[in-house]
């Protein structure tokens, strides 16, 4: 608990001190997406990892966050610090909603309600035209005002930040959710329901608490998602961007606070580097996500942690033995 | 006797055809342990399930500290009180003991849901009273020497003394253990009976308690229940139950039928 915790500040404390020094256009774009992208594992893993349910519908809040502030900026004329926690509130409230009906089913029948949520947001993004102008996307979200008068640089240090901070926000609340009565429950839940139950825990208050959390994170990096980018479209709520939130909070190892920010890295950095192999990127990730589940089910975070137990499992043995002898 | 503390009366359960619990009536008083006892397959385990919300009985009513407790959800169940373990072993798995016992608080160490995002001075009482609360049960169970072991890692002895460790975590007014002592060796169990003789009083109301250890309920109980094929055999102090003709029965089949 609190290795992983100064752990965390010194990452965010790095990454601050980084935003300074890299001046690399490229790389800062990468380190936004790195951290876009652990904002979205973060909160992925706060279900699959906590609550131990398996959610194929993330993106259905990833996009609800992206449309909703998009749509504040370009029809309201809301500033950005408005339009991210909008786009949060109202991607939490579809985590709410959604979570609700969803989260009393268990197992595959959660995966694909789900799955089904996200794809139906989708059909409705492309094709209800007059609020989302459909395939062609909401284009032109406004850019802070003072940027247009600085250089692509700043704008790109200014992003870094914005995403350092949303990351801040997220890990902080995981963490404080994690490490609570309230995530405790959650854990009790996943490990198992019957004795969670026995000792007065109601399942669906804490999945349910995970999700709408969650559901909150991802929208407000939604949100982010379409500042930065400038444009959303129906691809928000698609698969792609699920399987790299999946194959991040696997690689890195869900049910840990620092596996999903491990993944995030790992991953975009991989995406980026694969890029020459086209095609094939996905087979290799295909691969790679196999292996992982086959021989680190927990991933890597869960690797590292379990070289540890069994240090602590030898000492147990060692105490255990002189009884046996005696 | 002292007044009735959990009360069921006329309790019933058939799954299909087969009624494994028939109008099953018996009281457990403030303070007592009461012995719950017959065959494989008398409809014990039914019963808790019942009492505890995990089933729904088909007739009969669970009444708690002058409540209708009846059918309420085993959570519900537990809010008020009434906090079981199970016949087969059920922990969380994968956190280790001290984590265990300190998710079992759930209920002493619930906050309202903004304090876990924003904590302060009464969350941090509260929990470091639940982790010195947690240590007290772990030590209480004689399980010091594994507080920090994962619970994967845990004898078969040491997982039952985790399981009421877990169960003693939730503050039950009335402890219902399903078959404690399954898996302990005998010395394990007399060591068990002597540390469930203090729970009354100290960390629990009352106990209810299916066991198959015949010298541990005898020696511990203040009352035991008789249950076969469903039905109530007996009721009485384990003295008076271990005399009852109808007991002998059951447990060693009948003498003239079996013996011609």
């Amino acid at each position: 608990m609190k290795i992983e915790r100064n752990v965390l500040i010194a990452v965010l404390m790095l990454a601050a001190l980084l935003g300074a020094v890299l001046r690399d256009q490229y790389m800062l774009h990468l380190a936004i997406m790195v951290m876009f992208y652990a904002v979205l594992a973060t909160s992925l893993n706060l279900v699959v990892g906590y609550v131990g349910e398996f959610s194929l519908g993330h993106t259905a809040f990833l996009g609800m966050g992206a449309y909703t502030a998009a749509l504040c900026s370009t029809h309201l004329g809301w500033p950005m610090w408005l339009t991210l926690p909008a786009g949060g509130i109202v991607a939490g409230i579809t985590g709410l909603l959604v979570g609700a009906i969803t989260l009393r089913l268990q197992g595959p029948f959660f995966v694909i309600v789900t799955l089904a949520f996200a794809e139906v947001l989708r059909i409705t993004a492309a094709n209800w035209i007059a609020l989302t102008n459909g395939p062609m996307g909401l284009t032109g979200i406004a850019q802070p005002g003072w940027l247009a008068g600085s250089g692509t640089t700043d704008a790109k240090v200014f992003y870094y930040y914005v995403a350092l901070l949303l990351l801040g926000v997220a890990v902080y609340l995981s963490y404080r959710f994690v490490y609570s009565n309230a995530g405790r429950a959650a854990v009790a839940v996943r490990e198992n329901r019957y004795v969670a139950q026995s000792v007065g825990i109601r399942p669906l208050t804490y999945a349910l608490v995970a999700l709408g959390l969650g559901a909150f994170l991802t929208g407000m990096a939604g949100g982010f998602y379409a500042h930065y980018i400038s444009f959303v479209g129906p691809e928000v709520f698609g698969f792609p961007f699920m399987l790299s939130m999946i194959i991040m909070v696997l690689v890195g190892g869900k049910g840990t606070l620092l596996g999903p920010l491990l993944g995030a890295l790992l991953v975009t950095f991989l995406e980026e580097y694969l890029r020459e192999a086209k095609e094939l990127r996905l087979s290799i990730f295909g691969l790679a996500v196999m292996a992982v589940v086959l021989f680190m089910p927990r991933g890597l975070m869960g690797f590292l942690l379990r070289r540890r137990e069994q240090r602590a499992a030898a000492v147990v043995a060692t105490v255990a033995r002189p009884e046996g002898v005696a | 006797m002292n007044a009735a503390f959990l009360q069921v009366s006329g309790l019933s359960k058939s799954f299909g055809g087969n009624q494994a619990v028939r109008d099953i009536s018996f009281e457990v008083g403030d303070g007592e342990i009461v012995g719950l006892i017959g065959p494989n397959g008398a409809g014990k385990t039914t019963c808790f399930n019942l009492i505890t919300g995990f089933y729904t009985p088909d007739a009969g009513r669970v009444r708690f500290r002058d409540e209708d407790v009846t059918a309420l959800k085993p959570y519900q169940m537990a809010r008020r009180g009434i906090v079981r373990s199970f016949q087969k072993t059920n922990i969380l798995k994968s956190l280790t003991v001290f984590e265990n016992v300190l998710a079992g608080q759930y209920l002493v160490a619930k906050q309202p849901l903004w304090r876990t995002f924003f904590p302060g001075r009464v969350v941090r009482k509260a929990e470091s009273e639940a982790r010195e609360r947690a240590a007290e049960i772990v030590r209480t169970m004689g399980l010091d020497a594994r507080m920090n072991a994962p619970a994967s890692l845990l004898a078969c002895g040491e997982l039952r003394l985790l399981e009421v460790a877990l169960a003693l975590a939730a503050r039950p007014a009335i402890l219902m253990l399903d078959e404690p002592a399954a898996g302990l060796n005998s010395h394990e169990a007399a060591r068990f009976g002597e540390v469930l003789r203090t729970l009354p009083g100290r960390w629990v109301k009352s106990v209810l308690i299916v066991e198959h250890n015949m010298g541990l309920v005898m020696g511990v109980c203040d009352r035991v229940v008789v249950m076969n094929f469903g039905r109530k055999l007996a009721d009485g102090r384990p003295a008076q139950v271990q005399a009852d003709a109808r007991v002998i029965e059951a447990y060693l089949g009948s003498a003239v039928a079996e013996g011609a």
